[in-house]
């Protein structure tokens, strides 16, 4: 393949950008805003690789930790792949630049995360993800230099130019002219990231809001695992969003703790003996839930010293946010929407079930089964973008060039009809209707019935949406109009495979079916026919090769 | 709180001044603040007039993007990281940052910061580590949000047509530190576009929301 178009520049858009140009592959990459501003910039605590094994750890152990913190529906092959390329990822990543910290000795450091037998956590500072993204845009650049890579901003997805269930390329959206363009490419890779924008808080950015995900599941690509969203345990509450409390905070010693008649319980290390406050995020999240009680993580123990050098930015924003010195108080946490194990099914090449359509990061869904370990999205993250690369690299084209020019207008002619909308409901208010159901029906504990009174309620919307009765604002990019179609069938996706799943497994918890089920053993696959949301249960071949 | 801002329909349209009411939380950020602006069905200005929908550019909401930067009561800042309480008066004013073209309302096209980076060739190419380079402010630099705040700031950039700002000469720095051949051209391209038109007024460094230390990455650079 020669020409690759590529929707999304976070770390894993930008990886696969790299990789392809790397091969000779003419790439663009597009996005609404330029890289600083994705999501990944977020991510604090670090990426995971077993860079040591005097230790006793292996990459064995890295597969089988992946594997039993997913509660084992991850697929063997696609992990063993992942966990098995990551020491070569991360010395990648520091060939490009990224600042990994260093030991005395100059090996770069690695500290404990949840569900890890070893520690092989390497983190650069605090801001991981941040000097992850700094290394890759700088290499990005290199290629752009060369004519290779072409970085376009202010341009959103629309849709697929999809037929025959072979992709063609994608209609695009330009903020500038406010029109649409498509573009066609041997390949298309979807690199979107998750769908915090759906829930009322959380610890994401504001642009992950699932429309691309959405809208390809309605052109008849199918989704997997929606159920499975990750609730990380620690997130502190402020005006606006959950912000994270990295888990390098309980890395650290932090611990988790309520209060009974003026005495600490500390519920995780009674439950699950010393590294109870490291246990996965599924069980502490669930745990932390059960006890019914206000939660606090304590740091200040480790005295000033050790917090302002290791864990500054909760110091900091702590301090910022909530006006709360964490060297002397205790900070109260909750489980907070975090990271999306589920989304678009991809192969082991993470190729979607459309020919010639890729989805790579955390818009994908693959190698976190039903709870992701802290460490192992960023590397997923990487290691997907270099995957699909590879395979589009080993491709040959056989695509004829098509004309999409007709499908381009009439999609415009839609768009204006948008514009022009005069129904009597604010998009604006279903918009908040639908945070409001998704975030109240998909707690970390949930029930059919609730759960069937969202879909209800999401079947309306869906409704008054086709129907043509949404009143658009006019003032707004077009993109925040015409998204909110995709966005409402996600919504609905999520709400299905949530009820299709009658058993508790990660982080997916059921009040009518608390027990995990052998014949629940499998991965959720979810389609979309003509309006009909159909779901089936498939093992790791199906998917995963 | 009143909260007077410059509005801009489109890259081509005329700015106009609009006020709005904020009653809300005062213990909260500017960013709050709009959100709370536009999140009513129908946006009304302080006299109770139908309002556009505010547009500023918005991801994490914590300071780790650089999105929101803007003009703040006169200052450049970003609107998630000025906080109500810190600042002077009870009228909020924001205006969208002035060296760089306005797309709408606060929203502006900062493209030419990674235009002129690219222009340098401001990448590493061959790696090679080197213990002589600070990686302490190595990290520093690596943590850069690209905001274009050091722009707004500095007397010195006008339109980054020759002069690329601070955030260039860190680069530079960042660079020189983790290449293993041919620093020489990078510090001709920092001398050519930072050196010659920088007059160290450091209000770069004071405005930084990241605070990345210039004056560190300069005196490397100058020493090379
Ligand atoms: C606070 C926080 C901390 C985290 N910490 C860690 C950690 O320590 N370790 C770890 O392994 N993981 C961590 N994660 C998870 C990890 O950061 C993400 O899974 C990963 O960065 C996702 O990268 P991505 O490239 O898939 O997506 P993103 O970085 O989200 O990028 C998505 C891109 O798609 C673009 N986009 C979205 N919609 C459209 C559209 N319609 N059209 C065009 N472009 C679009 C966006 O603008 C953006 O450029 C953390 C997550 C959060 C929220």
């Amino acid at each position: 393949m020669t020409k690759v178009l590529i929707i999304g520049s976070g770390i894993s858009g930008l990886t696969c950008a790299i990789e392809c140009a790397s091969r000779g592959i003419s790439t663009i990459l597009v996005s609404p805003f330029p890289s600083e501003r994705a999501q990944s910039v977020l991510a604090a605590g670090g990426i995971n690789a077993v860079l040591r094994t005097d230790n006793g750890d292996s990459i064995e152990q890295h597969i089988k930790d992946t594997l039993n913190g997913g509660c084992n529906i991850a697929g063997v092959k696609a992990v063993t792949g992942l966990c098995s390329e990551a020491p070569d990822i991360v010395r990648w990543l520091e060939g490009l630049g990224t600042v990994f910290s260093r030991d005395k000795e100059s090996k770069i450091m690695q500290r404990p995360f949840g569900g890890q037998t070893y520690p092989r956590t390497c983190f650069a500072g605090t801001s991981t993800g941040k000097q992850i993204v700094t290394a890759l845009v700088m290499e990005t650049r290199r290629y752009e230099g060369k004519g290779l890579i072409e970085r376009r901003f202010w341009t959103d997805f629309y849709g697929a130019l999809i037929k025959d269930k072979t992709c063609y390329g994608a209609l695009l959206y330009n903020e500038a002219t406010r029109t649409l363009e498509s573009v066609t490419a041997d390949a298309v890779v979807i690199a979107t990231g998750g769908q915090n924008r759906m829930f009322s808080k959380t610890t994401g950015s504001t642009q992950c809001d699932g429309y691309a995900a959405g809208k390809l599941f309605e052109q008849g690509v199918e989704l997997k695992n929606l159920e499975f969203i990750q609730y990380h345990p620690t997130a502190i509450e402020t005006d606006r969003k959950n912000m994270l409390i990295s888990e390098a905070a309980r890395g650290e010693g932090g611990r988790l703790y309520y209060e009974d008649g003026g005495k600490r319980v500390y519920f995780m290390e009674d439950k699950f003996g010393e590294k109870g406050n490291l246990m996965p995020r599924d069980v502490v999240s669930k745990t932390m839930y059960e006890t019914g009680r206000d939660i606090y993580l304590d740091v200040s123990f480790l005295g000033k010293a050790q917090i302002l050098d290791r864990i500054p930015e909760v110091y900091d924003l702590c301090m910022k946010y909530r006006g709360l010195d964490i060297t002397r108080e205790s900070i109260p946490v909750k489980p907070s929407v975090h990271f999306f194990m589920g989304g678009i099914a991809v192969g082991l090449n993470h190729m979607t079930n459309i020919s010639n359509l890729y989805a790579v990061g955390e818009c994908a869904s693959i190698y976190h089964g039903a709870n992701r370990l802290g460490g192992n999205s960023l590397l997923a993250a990487v290691y997907s973008g270099r995957t699909a690369a590879k395979d589009i690299a080993s491709r040959k084209v056989e695509q004829e060039p098509s004309d999409w020019s007709e499908f381009a207008s009439r999609e415009q002619g839609r768009l204006e009809a948008i514009r022009e909308a005069e129904g009597a409901v604010f998009s604006v208010h279903i918009k908040n209707m639908l945070r409001e159901n998704i975030t109240g029906s998909l707690g970390i504990v949930r029930s059919e019935k609730e759960i069937d009174k969202s879909i209800e309620v999401l079947d309306h919307l869906i409704d008054v949406e086709t129907s043509g009765m949404v009143r658009y604002d006019s003032s707004e990019l077009e993109y925040f109009n015409y998204s909110l179609g995709g966005i409402l069938k996600l919504g609905k996706a999520m709400l299905v495979c949530a009820r299709s799943r009658c058993e508790s497994r990660g982080a997916h918890l059921r009040s009518d079916y608390p027990e995990r089920e052998e014949s629940f053993k499998k991965a959720t696959i979810i389609s979309y026919d003509e309006g009909e949301f159909n779901t089936r249960l498939v093992g790791e071949d199906a998917y995963e090769g | 709180m009143r909260v007077k801002i410059l509005r801009q329909n489109n890259p081509y349209s005329k700015p106009y001044w609009q006020a709005f009411k904020y009653d809300g939380d005062m213990n909260v950020s500017v960013a709050a603040v709009l959100e709370y602006l536009n999140y009513n069905d129908d946006v009304k200005d302080e006299n109770g007039h139908h309002a556009d929908v505010i547009s500023w550019e918005c991801s994490c909401l914590q300071a780790m993007c650089g999105g929101c930067a803007m003009v703040i009561n006169g200052k450049p800042g970003l609107a998630c990281d000025t906080f109500l309480r810190d600042l002077k008066g009870d009228e909020l004013v924001l205006e969208p940052l002035r060296k760089f073209p306005v797309i709408s309302d606060l929203v502006v096209d900062r493209g030419i910061i990674q235009e002129n980076l690219k222009k340098a060739n401001a990448y590493i190419g061959e790696y090679e580590h080197d213990d002589k380079y600070s990686q302490d402010l190595e990290y520093q630099i690596g943590r850069c949000l690209k905001c274009g705040l050091c722009l707004e700031a500095c007397p010195n950039y006008v339109k980054g047509v020759n002069f690329y700002g601070a955030l260039f000469a860190n680069d530079s720095y960042f660079i020189n530190a983790r290449r293993k051949s041919d620093k020489e051209s990078v510090k001709k391209n920092y001398d050519e576009h930072f050196a010659k038109g920088c007059s160290k007024s450091l209000a770069c460094e004071k405005v930084c929301p990241v605070n990345i230390p210039t004056l560190a990455s300069m005196a490397r650079m100058n020493r090379l």
